[in-house]
């Protein structure tokens, strides 16, 4: 009786939300939109991109270097202290275009090693073309002798990838915790200002199943917002799809599990729907700018990559972008996937410590 | 259907009471309500009357008393009554973007019943909504919704029905719809338990009436006995200096002409003088020395 009766509920809780023409707009529409803006704006990159420069030489002859890369036009560069290793794995995960370190090679002479990713042949080429330039350039001025700047390329694999492709899974798992928060805290507040849970108490439903029915009617939205996104970026952006991007169901579920129970957080704590908007818009917008959804974490400050890594819309961003282009299949994913459910379990307790009826 | 008959009265409420901090909020209430009847709590504004209800349908604990629904006790595990009552209340507390056929379903399976299709029809076309059944609630008027919140509480059968308010903020015309509605009600056999302020709503509508004032029953009758326990025949007000006299009188036509025949061999000038039979209105008034004040 409890699971058909489930059933029936989930039918109306679906009602609710897909009749509601904000819902549509929030959980698809709007995300159209702005993949579409800054698709247009930043699209296929033609330029080099940014080349991160590790300077452990320190020299006179280094320092010409970097500058002479710096002058180079088509390419920027950003100083870095990160472990040679580490940079080297963020170009083979994508994060990072190229990585040049530098280090003494014994005399005046400097070593400098080139770690380029080989997803874009272009990208490639350009980039290898301006450091065996800048290099070059180095080495005449100081002129006599072994050349100052002995340049090793070395190639890489990367799951580098064009904006689009990058922007994709980021826009999706930033639909998903919007739909999950904002959908799941004003209900809930709506409800109880309303007197609804108090009314529901009356009956012999447990509310436990109620909410068992809302959560079941926005996973299906979820489900939803993968397909439709995943849709709209293959058709109207041409993204190739990974056939792993099914993998991106399991890791869309977690994460709208963690950003509902998130919603049913804030929606216990709070009394009024416009606080519950101004809580929701708090906790999401700063989310949305230093989780990696629009931009790469990597190419930013060290803090933002600091926090990023303690906030749950970072792990659905690469679970979501692992899954649907970069390949990787479900074994790959599987710490987001716990990582987003651990966050889910933590924010359910507290909101069961929290919730009230009136 | 005729009303189910069984030795325990509705509802049985004794010693009924509830504090927030020092205020008392209802202090020893008690009363019996007996199967089929339409019972009213008479009383102003935060009389006491709604946490009084709510401590019978089961959503507020009494910090004292006992309360029986047909015999069994509302607590200490209030489910045990939840397929014998219906509730209405005050706030309106329907879901948006549902029709209310869909709402009608969808309560009725929270009962856990499988009828829902012919149970909304039914209880639709008793409250007079067969025309709005697939409407959605946010576009019915206020006392469509009323209705609709009312067929909610009757959609599992339920042997009693509780209407907290139901008639508040509503024009003349809607109230008086909603009064037909709670008729049919009392017409299926339910025993009906309302709460209201307004005085002319307990005399249309109820059998008997308790009359609460700061937390208490102070008064509990037929409409009828209470009036009579006034002792009065008419209510005769006029006014006389510029000041509003009020008198009872046993004798409407003695009292009148007394009053007349005085005036005139004082020189007194009477204005604005009515007659008119006494009503619950002054039941309270002769119990509160207070105006009653809707």
């Amino acid at each position: 009786m409890t699971l058909s009766r489930i059933a029936a509920t989930t039918t109306a809780q679906l009602k609710m939300l897909f009749r509601r023409r904000i819902t549509l707009f929030w959980s698809l529409v709007f995300p159209m939109i702005l993949m579409t803006l800054l698709g247009l704006l930043f699209g296929r990159s033609i330029d080099a991109g940014t080349i991160t420069v590790i300077d452990r030489a320190g020299t006179t002859q280094s320092q010409r270097l970097v500058a002479a890369v710096e002058r180079t036009d088509g390419v920027s560069v950003k100083r870095d202290r990160t472990d040679p290793a580490r940079a080297e794995q963020e170009v083979r995960d994508g994060d990072r275009d190229a990585v040049l370190l530098i280090r003494r090679a014994g005399g005046d002479q400097v070593e400098a090693q080139l770690f380029y990713s080989n997803a874009s042949a272009t990208q490639a080429g350009i980039i290898r073309a301006i450091v065996t330039g800048a290099a070059d350039k180095v080495s005449i001025a100081a002129s006599g002798g072994p050349p100052a700047v002995r340049t090793v390329a070395v190639s890489v694999d990367s799951a580098a990838l064009d904006y689009i492709d990058f922007l994709l899974p980021g826009i999706l798992a930033l639909a998903i915790m919007i739909s999950a928060v904002i959908g799941l805290s004003t209900v809930l507040v709506d409800w109880r200002k309303r007197g609804i849970l108090r009314r529901l108490k009356l009956t012999p439903m447990p509310l436990w199943e109620f909410f068992v029915s809302r959560i079941a009617a926005s996973l299906a939205l979820a489900m939803l917002q993968v397909v439709v996104l995943i849709a709209f970026g293959a058709v109207v952006f041409g993204i190739e799809i990974s056939p792993t991007a099914w993998a991106a169901i399991p890791v869309a579920l977690a994460g709208a599990l963690c950003f509902l129970a998130m919603g049913f957080c804030v929606g216990s704590l709070v009394a009024e729907p416009e606080t519950a908007d101004a809580v929701t818009n708090v906790i999401t917008n700063p989310m949305m700018f230093l989780s990696g959804t629009f931009f790469p974490v990597a190419a930013m400050p060290a803090v933002v990559q600091t926090i990023a890594k303690v906030l749950p819309l970072y792990y659905m961003a690469n679970g979501l972008r692992d899954a649907i282009v970069r390949d990787r299949g479900l074994l790959h994913v599987l710490p987001d996937i716990g990582i987003l459910l651990a966050v889910t379990v933590a924010l359910a307790l507290v909101s069961l410590r929290t919730f009230k009826w009136e | 259907m005729p009303p189910r008959m069984s030795a325990h009265p509705a509802i049985a409420v004794s010693g009924l009471t509830k504090r927030y901090g020092t205020f008392v909020a209802v202090d020893g209430v008690g009363f019996d309500v007996r199967q089929g009847e339409a019972f009213g709590i008479l009383g102003p504004n935060g009389a006491g009357k709604t946490t009084t209800l709510e401590m019978i349908e089961g959503l507020r604990r009494p910090d004292a008393g006992e309360v029986y629904v047909l015999g069994r006790p509302v607590w200490p595990d209030p489910r045990s009554v939840q397929q014998l009552i219906g509730v209405q209340l005050q706030s309106t507390t329907l879901f948006d973007k549902l029709t209310a056929r869909e709402l009608m379903e969808l309560f009725a399976r929270f009962y856990g019943r499988t009828d829902g299709r012919a149970r909304a029809d039914d209880t639709l076309a008793l409250v007079g909504l067969e025309a709005k059944a697939d409407a959605f609630a946010e576009d019915m008027s206020g006392g469509q919704q009323q209705r609709l919140a009312i067929a909610l509480a009757l959609v599992h059968d339920p042997e009693v029905v509780f209407l907290d308010e139901p008639t508040t903020g509503l024009d003349p015309q809607a109230r008086r719809n909603l009064w037909d509605v709670i008729r049919r009600i009392r017409a299926a056999g339910k025993t009906v338990v309302l709460t209201t302020h307004y005085l002319e709503e307990a005399e249309q509508l109820c059998e008997r009436v308790a009359i609460m004032d700061n937390a208490q029953v102070i008064a509990l009758d037929t409409p009828a006995g209470l009036i009579a326990s006034l002792g009065a025949d008419a209510r005769v007000s006029y006014v006389a200096g510029g000041e509003e006299q009020v008198l009872y009188a046993a004798d409407a036509q003695h009292a009148v002409l007394t009053l007349l025949d005085e005036a005139r061999t004082q020189g007194t000038a009477i204005e604005n003088l009515s007659v008119r039979g006494p009503s619950l209105e002054d039941v309270f008034l002769r119990l509160t020395g207070r105006e009653f004040r809707e």
